[in-house]
């Protein structure tokens, strides 16, 4: 029977939000025993962020928490009660992983720094993806998830022609970093099974978004200008934006939910494909359209074409027309759109485990897999401290008589 | 010193962003990459800017030329047979194979994982596809716009409640494909990883769409947990969380605490405003944010970026700047923590890059080599390690196969 990749590594996971919970997730996926630290004194924040079954809040009810914690075990302790220390304490020198997100220092003033980690456990690999990185003038600078977008340059790259910049509309940076962060503990625990070494890694989240706007920063490197925002436009294809298509008739929530097409032509073949789609095929060879620098001159009318086209269709109508021509198409998807696309049900991209609180939802599943070892989201998210038992005897060797005296104390909150 | 994966040889196929990006994280961790690119044209990367001065040149392009950076090229055209075996010899010795071959023409070249395994069964091979390799759109054809929407964060962003008639607004770049790419770079080492104890290769396929769907934040759950639809439009649950403009540029406003806006408030020298029910917590701010962003922008349109943003985090409110490249190219943070490198190109000069995603304490992140001219290495490659005799390579070039 193949076993997943990473199967007998252990993580454990201090990490909180969402950049080191999606770091840690990749690990889930691939096999490894993450192991959450939690306080029910001070609970995830995304434990008490919507959405909730029937809007009803519960630390183990959120989606988004169950999203990003799936596979994962937790454990509560509260550090300010003696004993709980211990416990992190030892649970680190059976680890081979340890993940935070803490800005610069604070690990270390909980005991957790990477010199004292690497007391517990030699070889231990340890990352913290913070803000701002571990060193520089603004290391304890406060850093949230959406101002992280701003800070890394893409919002000024980003907005309509003409307008101010604009966001990503989620906290991109965050995932970003979490994958790049999976990415390089990967990298780490390879050296360290060829030579025995473990070492520390130190992600700041501002610079791994800035490895992901190498054109606008070499346009400055280059050529000194500031790139200028052009809405949904790309400078060397034509057509390249989001079109709309016919409103669905209902409001929902009161929000008018309206739907868009994606469309995009990388070169004249592909655009001579397009004018047939829409039954236009006479802009192939029209001078104002029929070469890349024509249809950049003239695209405001050619946006008006192709709006006028498909806004007499579906979104799900457009894209699937278009695609029957060749032409890169898709629907603009919403939440919903995804969650029902038959191509995702197709593959199996959905998870869907029984959760003790909120029954088997559906939730977004790994999106790689692999032939010789396959990974499987294993389990659903962890109610908070519902591996606490399990793994203070199982991994960490307590006694019965131990976990209850600590248990006791409160330390185990 | 040198990277952790200086013991790995990777071959890529990569055109644009997903797969050379994999492959480049790879790379600047220590592993050799041969890209193998199409014989004229090369990859499509090099037709895109920033170019130095403007002017497109095939070894000039930024994008191609930050992609690839410590990467060999050999141009070898798979469509043909003698090319296809060339590209069996590269695998013979590769540790990994990361491509984006699109799956139609995976099916046209006979670009299959259980004929590669033949050539070399410890061969990891990495396909990074729009939509995967199965499922009814599997051959559908994907820019990155197209991967960013199908994956459900760009209908998420852009416009506002007053601006329902502009379409969703795509995030700057390729990031989809630099999504996918990630993804991919991250499970190719959990399969190296595998292979140290299983000693066997396998085929990892990496889906871009779910690669960004699994970014959604919390809002993909709004539609299975109570069949809420998140939308751009409409007013956000809690404020202010917004872009303003200053004297000097742009900052984002960010109080998600209520302690952090007691500390902005007091801040702006607590004006009477500031004191009004309607904004008595973050969520009333929310509602109320049309009566609340005037009295904000205002106050901020007196204040400069800097030093609003200095005066924001020695409160411990997590202000940020909207940071410009010119911004980036020239803060001390960055500079204090090395994070821009040189590299020196013979054709296309010396310029900054981004750097590290990570550094790592003993094993650093480090460009050796700059970014390849097409077919720079063929010479190298084909002739020296595979052996192909000097007529052998003319009647190659002739034939167009490499």
């Amino acid at each position: 029977m193949a076993k997943p990749p990473l199967e007998g590594i252990r993580v454990a996971d201090f990490s909180w939000v969402w950049a080191g919970p999606f770091c840690t997730l990749q690990l889930a996926h691939l096999g490894a025993d993450v192991i959450r630290i939690e306080t029910k004194t001070r609970p995830c924040v995304t434990r008490m962020l919507p959405p909730w079954p029937e809007n009803n809040m519960g630390l183990n009810r959120s989606g988004y928490f169950n999203q990003y914690n799936q596979g994962k075990r937790s454990i509560t302790l509260n550090f300010k009660v003696p004993g709980a220390v211990e416990v992190a304490q030892r649970l680190v020198a059976n680890s081979d992983v340890v993940v935070n997100n803490f800005a610069a220092g604070v690990m270390e003033r909980l005991g957790f720094g990477y010199e004292q980690c690497r007391r517990l456990k030699p070889d231990i690999v340890m990352i913290s993806l913070s803000g701002y990185g571990d060193t520089g003038p603004y290391s304890e600078y406060v850093a949230y998830g959406p101002a992280q977008v701003p800070l890394s340059g893409l919002s000024s790259l980003t907005g309509y022609k003409g307008w101010p910049p604009m966001h990503s509309g989620f906290s991109y940076a965050d995932p970003n970093a979490g994958i790049h962060g999976a990415f390089a503990v990967l990298c780490a625990l390879y050296h360290r099974a060829k030579t025995g070494e473990g070492q520390y890694l130190d992600m700041s989240q501002w610079e791994c978004a800035m490895d992901l706007i190498p054109e606008g920063l070499l346009e400055y490197a280059m050529n000194g200008r500031e790139p200028v925002r052009d809405g949904n436009r790309d400078a060397w294809m034509a057509p390249h934006g989001i079109f709309r298509c016919k409103d669905l008739p209902e409001k929902i929530m009161e929000l008018t939910i309206d739907a868009w097409v994606s469309i995009a032509c990388a070169d004249d073949a592909e655009f001579a494909r397009l004018a047939d789609a829409i039954g236009r095929p006479e802009l192939a060879t029209d001078a104002r359209f029929k070469t890349l620098d024509a249809r950049k001159r003239n695209e405001d009318e050619l946006e008006k074409i192709i709006t006028e086209w498909t806004s007499q269709r579906s979104e799900h109508d457009a894209a699937r027309e278009l695609q029957s021509h060749g032409v890169a198409a898709a629907v603009c998807a919403s939440n919903k759109d995804v969650a029902e696309d038959p191509h995702l049900i197709a593959r199996n991209a959905f998870v869907r485990l029984n959760h003790p609180e909120v029954g088997a939802q559906q939730h977004i599943g790994i999106p790689w897999q692999m032939s010789g070892t396959p990974c499987a989201v294993r389990a659903p998210a962890p109610c908070i401290g519902q591996h606490t038992d399990e793994v203070l005897t199982g991994v960490l060797g307590y006694s019965e008589a131990e976990l209850t005296k600590l248990r006791d104390a409160g330390a185990l909150e | 010193m040198t990277g952790p994966l200086s013991d790995l040889k990777i071959v890529e196929v990569g055109e644009m962003v997903s797969a050379p990006y994999a492959s480049k994280l790879l790379a600047d961790m220590g592993a050799e990459v041969i890209k193998i690119e199409r014989p004229g044209a090369g990859d499509r990367a090099r037709t895109r800017g920033p170019f130095p001065g403007g002017t497109p040149h095939p070894d000039k392009s930024g994008l191609f030329l930050y992609l690839n950076a410590n990467k060999l090229a050999v141009t070898v055209d798979l469509a043909q047979r003698e090319g296809f075996e060339i590209f069996e010899k590269l695998l013979a010795s590769a540790d990994l194979l990361i491509h984006n071959v699109a799956p139609p023409d995976m099916d046209r070249v006979g670009l299959h994982y259980e004929r590669l395994r033949k050539v070399n069964p410890r061969l990891i091979m990495t396909s990074v596809l729009p939509y995967g390799l199965s499922g009814p759109k599997r051959d559908w054809r994907a820019e990155n716009l197209n991967l960013w929407c199908a994956g459900g964060v760009c209908y998420l962003n852009g416009g506002g409640p007053l601006s329902g008639d502009l379409p969703p607004l795509k995030t700057f770049g390729d990031q989809a494909f630099y999504q996918g790419g990630a993804h991919a770079a991250a499970a190719a080492m959990g399969a190296v990883l595998a292979r140290l104890r299983d000693q066997d290769g396998q085929h990892i396929e990496v889906s871009v769409q779910e690669s960004v769907a699994a970014e959604m934040e919390m809002v993909f759950e709004y539609w299975p947990y109570i069949k809420m639809i998140g939308s751009r439009l409409g007013q956000k649950p809690l404020q202010p969380v917004e872009i303003f403009e200053c004297k000097d540029g742009y900052i984002y406003v960010c109080c998600i605490e209520e302690h952090q806006w007691r500390a902005f408030v007091d801040l702006m020298g607590n004006p009477e405003w500031a004191t009004m029910e309607i904004f008595g917590d973050r969520l009333q701010r929310g509602i109320n944010w049309d009566a609340l962003k005037p009295f904000i922008a205002e106050w901020v349109s007196t204040q400069t970026v800097l030093d609003l943003y200095r005066k924001a985090q020695d409160r411990r409110v997590p202000f940020a700047p909207v940071s410009t490249m010119g911004d980036l190219l020239s803060s001390e943070h960055l500079k204090a923590r090395g994070f821009f490198v040189e590299i020196a190109q013979p054709v296309a000069g010396t310029h900054r890059y981004p750097g590290a995603p990570v550094k790592f304490g003993r094993t650093p992140w480090e460009i050796r080599l700059p970014a390849p001219t097409l077919g720079q290495h063929n010479q190298e490659i084909l002739g020296r390690r595979l052996g192909l005799a000097p007529a052998r390579l003319e009647e190659l070039k002739r034939k167009g196969v490499i």
